[in-house]
């Protein structure tokens, strides 16, 4: 083509323009084709595109949303159009070509036009208060720019005017204030809220927003795109990266890496995959570290309880109940009659010191019985015996019936008063209480539940008996009840064991196997005494309760010991099997209140619960009480105690991720097979293919460990069945003698692994034994920390050296035999009779009264401590002790 | 006859095991049939007991809406002595069961056909338990012995589909296909491994005879069999009971339309308890339809390992039937350690086995803390069934990846122990 000398040359070359044209990638294209399209769409007068399509701060709403999506192609003129069009192409262009055309759609339809939009409506409206509509792509020119600095500044953090240096960054600030000043009707604030989206862009704090590579490459393959668009940008034929800088930057460091902020991140991950392939600290070192890590957890967790932030106030969960709502009338005259029935049973007492020691004889049960009948009630009685560990515990129940005037005794309430009390002291002003408290009640027609009431010879027996048989579940030995009323709805046991007035109620709340009463019937027991009688209430033994960390702390920890041994605490612990909510009242101290006090106190929690509409179900069932108007939920505790047993399940775990992959094992095990290959030479050719298999997975051999683990945890019927059925006179020689066998048969069992056959164990199975025995133990004491979250605690603290003690291989003989000496001195203390006796010595109590007490929760109270001691402690133990007494062989 | 001294030891430990149990815990039977882990409405033997008291007083034995159970069970139990009396017999009863299953299963595991059949056979041949084995695993399972003192009359229908399948290996299909239909009978379900049995009996078929039958016509000449012994099963208890649809509705119906909700260790009840009753009819639907949806397609996917097909649809059924008991997952448990070959290629063992200890464990002690304490709630319950089905299902998909994984490496011999992702 001839071109005419004489023109002057252009200052671009126009083929170049044309290509770069014709190139235009998808996207952009796009863009350009909607600016124009809405620029025509401006020339007809019946459809007001500006007003349509403007972010106008006060058009803003839910149904015009989509303002903050066309705002930036819609333009107030043609040269406004022209303008924004010149300055877009070429970053926009760049932006698709590095990025793709699916991630531009994304990111500009999307969080590139709402994000500028929405900070400057937001400065708009609720800073300045005023209402200006923008339109127009200069957002977006605005925003590259932005995002561009930053990549800058990156490579050139400064250029240099003179001997000023301009951070690079602010290169769009400039733009936009020289924009500002020199274009008219140019929103300043939006064009710096655009530069701000930009700078976030481009320090990469928005990529979160990009849609994942993965999904783009799927939608890709799937539609075909790259087949179907024209010029469109795959997600492979990005320039570099996602949100990496241009390879020319690179190229002068020379890495592929940038310094940029958001790649720490991949540093960290290289980390991660470092730890990922170091299999010494990953099945070895890390599960003791998060071993450790729960265990630790679990200890402070439970030292946190007490802090206000974690504990509540108790409140009344269940509306009916009206703690105090009622006036009480057991007073004046009453207090004769009392003394009545006071005087009458003491006539019946020897004089002297045996009046204390006096049981409730037929003479006195008679007596009972005629007091009850005249006042109007129905008598009977009852007479039972159980033999535990050799003593024969025998007595006669009274027991009489308020039948309720208003009821159809389907439902009932019990008072108990024990003729005994816990702390086994004559209990006279207590039944003579409750005889005339009987007398009284029968007096009133409020009664919609019957009331019974029940005297029982002692604390630990009578109730038992009584409540076995009232729902036919007794043994033989026991007498059925001739008389019986409807569903107990709660029970209240009352002892007052001296002759002077009392000064607080002690409130005795925990049941058999750890259960709790529901916390409203401790609730209003507590509301009563205190805010309607004005007596306080203790609990625990805490007499000097002055609410502080130690103080609560202390009580905490003493329910959870009471709770942890699970035997009966009182009277009221037998009903609570039969979810039968009961708790004992005991007259403490030397104060002023006297018998009427504790009577109308039961009268008035008689009145409460006889207003029950359903059983007791709204409050909670599992709770620690660190005061009488505070308490942790089992939701705030129970993850201590499992974080406790998670220890052992994760040792557990590990161990048997570490047998399938142990690389020292593996090669243990194929130097057996050599061996093996050795003596008999039958199978010369199997053993490259072993030795192939070995490195990579290795069979475990489980047949050993399964045996053993099983074994043990049989063998702890043994002990079981001794402690229960043995004389009580044979306590102590037993505890002995088991602690000697604790002594002597991990040591035999391990010799007998070690030395006893042709092939001892390999590590691995060692580690399977140690595997197994822990996820026994961690699962027997997760499922038994939702019944008695107490015990379970307790017996994971004392088993945590379990998760600990390993095989001791160290090559020096005499380093390894002392330290196994060491630690199985450690693990004989921590055995199940050596804290027993320690505890014993402790608490000052002889083993065998322990051992007595704990046969008689077995066969009476049915409390299943014993199990968790021989089958779920006692083998974990032993199967500790044998693993480390292997190391001697 | 030559005695085979292991198999004798083993059975008669097993026998000696379950007497001892019952001498030594006269409580233990009653304590089991009690639990809902054992007896499920369709399976009490409580429930049978009530309605044999019925029947041998001439009372219709469905009335009173109590006794699920087909009706052919009843002239059974009644040649029993009564319970109340002698309970020895019962237990030595199902003791009796459980050795012949150990037997079926011995049957089963010694025709090597989990490991060798006609379309395919493993590489890991040497990797296998024998039958002896096999039946120790099923006779020392505490599920199995927990079910032989519950007395559920579901070991019976165990018992059916075991015998099928011992007959369909050992090539007897007509009388595998009247096993089944007596299965079928009994408990309705197993109506749905039919076609998987067929395959068996086809397969089995094949490889004896030179000239391999029409598939179609061999199914359809099975599944007449399998109709005419269900049909005569019918027949016969029309004659006992009487009123044909009284017993269908209150057995077939019962167990189709799920109307009692009392707790199991299965999916349904919890479910159906809390839906809408205008959406009952069609969630019955659904998951009649989910429960039945597996056979197709792993009898189509697996068509080369139908023992396998069957195995794991017991597995599949004893997580999703209605009423699930521990009878069905000692079933799946006795048919599973005939594809030993396939643990080393199992990944999820170790979790799998672990969550169905701590269900085993947790879910009396949830069941206690909401029946009995008071002071949990069903939600406590239901939570322990879900992870006890999710132990199953895992152990389920994970034992068909490891056999399809088996099958894919006979394929592709060189592959063997490699890595290998899905592209």
């Amino acid at each position: 083509m001839a071109t005419p000398a004489a023109l002057p040359p252009l200052p671009f070359n126009p083929a170049r323009v044309r290509s770069y044209i014709l190139r235009l990638p998808l996207f952009t294209r796009l863009v350009l084709l909607a600016i124009v399209v809405f620029w025509l769409l401006e020339l007809q007068t019946v459809w007001a595109v500006i007003e349509w399509g403007a972010l106008t701060p006060d058009e803003i709403g839910i149904q015009s949303m989509h303002r903050l999506n066309t705002y930036p192609f819609i333009h107030v003129g043609f040269f406004h159009a022209l303008l924004n069009t010149v300055a877009l192409v070429p970053l926009l262009e760049r932006f698709e070509a590095e990025h793709g055309t699916l991630t531009s759609v994304a990111l500009f339809m999307g969080p590139l036009s709402t994000l500028p939009g929405g900070l400057y409506l937001l400065v708009e409206k609720l800073i300045l208060h005023r209402n200006t509509s923008v339109v127009g792509a200069s957002v977006w020119v605005f925003l590259l720019l932005g995002s561009e600095a930053i990549r800058t500044y990156k490579s050139h953090p400064s250029f240099s005017l003179g001997t000023l240096k301009i951070p690079t960054w602010t290169s769009p600030l400039f733009a936009c204030v020289i924009v500002w000043i020199l274009v008219p009707n140019t929103s300043f604030l939006g064009h710096l809220c655009a530069i701000l989206v930009g700078y976030l862009l481009g320090l990469g704090y928005l990529k979160f927003f990009n849609p994942p590579e993965k999904v783009l490459r799927w939608v890709e393959g799937k539609l075909n795109l790259l087949g179907r668009l024209p010029h469109y940008v795959s997600v492979d034929q990005k320039t570099y990266g996602r949100y990496g800088v241009l390879p020319s930057a690179n190229n002068a460091t020379g890495e592929r890496g940038s310094p940029m902020s958001y790649l720490g991140s991949t540093q960290r991950l290289a980390t991660l995959r470092n730890l990922r392939n170091n299999p010494q600290f990953l099945f070895i070192r890390l599960p003791y570290l998060l071993s450790l890590l729960c265990i630790v957890v679990g200890v402070v967790w439970l030292l946190l309880l007490p802090l206000d932030e974690y504990s509540r106030q108790t409140y009344i969960s269940e509306n009916a109940l009206l703690p105090g709502q009622v006036h009480t009338y057991f007073a004046g005259s009453e207090q004769n009659v009392f003394r009545g029935y006071k005087k009458e049973l003491e006539g019946l007492l020897p004089e002297g010191e045996a009046r204390n020691q006096a049981d409730l004889s037929p003479v006195i049960s008679e007596k009972i019985q005629s007091a009850l009948r005249a006042a109007g009630l129905k008598v009977a009685t009852q007479n039972y015996e159980y033999t535990s560990a050799g003593i024969t515990h025998q007595g006669q129940n009274v027991y009489a019936i308020v039948q309720a005037p208003r009821g159809d005794a389907t439902e009932a309430i019990v008072l108990v008063a024990t003729w005994k009390t816990v702390e086994e002291e004559l209990n006279l002003n207590g039944v003579s209480l409750a005889l005339t408290l009987a007398r009284y009640f029968k007096r009133w027609s409020l009664w919609s539940k019957d009331i019974i009431f029940l005297i029982t010879p002692d604390s630990k027996s009578g109730t038992q008996a009584w409540i076995d048989a009232y729902h036919d579940m007794h043994s033989p030995s026991v007498q059925s009840l001739p008389l019986k009323s409807g569903a107990l709805q709660g029970g209240i046991v009352f002892e007052y064991a001296f002759d002077h007035r009392f000064e607080t109620l002690h409130i005795i709340y925990d049941g058999v196997n750890g259960q709790l009463p529901n916390l409203d019937l401790f609730n209003t027991a507590v509301a009563i005494a205190g805010g309607q009688m004005g007596i306080g209430a203790n609990m625990q033994e805490m007499w000097n309760h002055d609410d502080s960390y130690e103080m609560r702390l202390q009580t905490i920890l003493r329910g959870m010991l009471k709770q942890g041994f699970g035997s009966a605490s009182g009277a009221h612990s037998s009903f609570m099997p039969y979810h039968i909510d009961a708790i004992t009242l005991q007259a403490k101290g030397d104060g002023w209140q006297d018998e009427m006090a504790l009577g109308r106190t039961v009268e008035s929690l008689c009145r409460s619960l006889n207003n029950l509409l359903e059983h007791l179900h709204q409050s909670f069932f599992f709770y620690l009480l660190m005061q009488a108007n505070r308490f942790v939920s089992i939701g705030t505790y129970l993850p201590s105690a499992m974080l406790i047993a998670a220890n052992f399940t994760i040792m557990a775990i590990a161990l048997w991720l570490r047998t399938g992959y142990d690389m020292e094992s593996s090669a243990a095990a194929a130097a057996v097979k050599l061996e093996d290959n050795k003596k008999d030479e039958a199978t010369p050719k199997d053993k490259p293919d072993d030795a192939a298999n070995n490195k990579a997975v290795v069979e475990r051999q489980l047949a050993l460990p399964l045996t053993l683990v099983v074994g043990f945890n049989l063998l702890g019927l043994a002990p079981l069945y001794l402690f229960n059925n043995l004389h009580h006179g044979h306590f102590t020689i037993a505890a002995s003698f088991i602690a000697l066998v604790d002594a002597v048969l991990p040591l035999s069992v391990a010799a007998l692994l070690a030395r006893g056959s042709a092939h001892p164990p390999i590590r691995q199975q060692y580690l399977l034994i140690k595997s197994f025995s822990l996820l026994l133990l961690g699962l027997a004491l997760s499922a038994l920390a939702t019944l008695n979250f107490s015990l379970s605690f307790m017996v994971g603290l004392l088993c945590v050296p379990l998760t600990f003690v390993d095989r001791i291989s160290c090559s020096k003989a005499p380093v390894r035999i002392a330290a196994t000496l060491s630690g199985l001195l450690v693990l004989n203390a921590l055995s199940p009779p050596a804290v027993l006796v320690a505890g014993c010595h402790y608490a000052g109590v002889s083993v065998e009264s322990v051992l007595t007490h704990a046969a008689f929760g077995w066969d009476v109270w049915g409390s299943w401590t014993p199990v968790v001691v021989w089958c779920v402690w006692w083998p974990a133990w032993l199967v500790g002790c044998v693993l480390l007494g292997v190391s001697l062989f | 006859m030559p005695v085979d001294r292991r198999k004798t030891a083993v059975f008669s430990a097993a026998v000696l095991l379950r007497l001892l149990l019952f001498f030594v815990f006269p409580s233990l039977p009653d304590l089991l049939t009690g639990r809902v882990e054992v007896s499920t409405p369709v399976n009490s033997f409580k429930r049978l007991q009530e309605g044999l008291f019925l029947y041998t007083r001439n009372v219709s034995p469905y009335d009173g809406g109590v006794f699920h159970q087909a009706p052919l069970l009843l002239p059974l139990y009644a040649l029993l002595p009564s319970v109340r009396d002698y309970r020895l017999p019962q237990i030595v009863f199902y003791a009796l069961i459980d050795i012949l299953n150990a037997d079926a299963l011995i049957t089963i595991a010694d025709s090597g056909q989990s490991v060798v059949g006609r379309l395919h056979s493993t590489s890991r041949k040497n990797i296998r338990w024998d039958g002896v084995a096999i039946a120790a695993w099923y006779l020392f399972n505490p599920f199995t012995i927990a079910t032989c003192l519950g007395r559920p009359t579901s070991v019976l229908t165990s018992s059916a589909i075991l015998y099928a399948v011992s007959n369909a290996v050992s090539g007897n299909s007509v009388n595998a296909m009247l096993a089944l239909g007596l299965a079928s009978y009994l408990s309705l379900y197993p109506a749905l491994l039919f076609l998987p049995l067929v395959l068996l009996c086809y397969d089995r078929h094949a490889t004896g005879s030179k000239v391999a039958p029409s598939t179609a016509l061999f199914g359809l000449q099975n599944f007449g069999v399998f109709l005419a012994s269900v049909a005569g099963l019918l027949a016969i208890s029309y004659l006992i009971i009487g009123d044909f649809w009284e017993f269908v509705s209150a057995t077939y119906g019962f167990q189709l339309l799920v109307p009692d909700l009392t707790p199991n260790i299965g999916l349904w009840w919890y479910f159906f308890i809390e839906i809408f009753d205008s959406f009952r009819e069609f969630f019955l639907g659904v998951f009649w339809l989910h429960l039945a949806g597996y056979v197709g397609g792993l009898t189509v996917r697996l068509r080369r390992q139908p023992l396998f097909v069957l195995t794991s649809l017991l597995g599949i059924f004893a997580i999703f039937k209605p009423y699930p008991s521990i009878s069905d997952i000692s079933l799946y448990f006795a048919l599973l350690p005939l594809y030993r070959h396939l643990v080393p290629l199992m990944r999820y063992t170790f979790f799998a086995v672990s969550a169905l200890l701590y269900a085993t464990v947790l879910g009396p002690v949830f069941h206690h803390l909401w029946i009995y304490a008071g002071s949990g709630n069903a939600n406590f319950f239901y939570a322990i069934t879900l992870v006890w089905s999710l132990g199953l299902s895992i152990l389920v998909a994970d034992s068909m990846f490891a056999a399809l994984r088996d099958e894919w490496e006979e394929e592709n011999p060189d592959m063997r122990g490699k890595d290998v992702r899905q592209i």
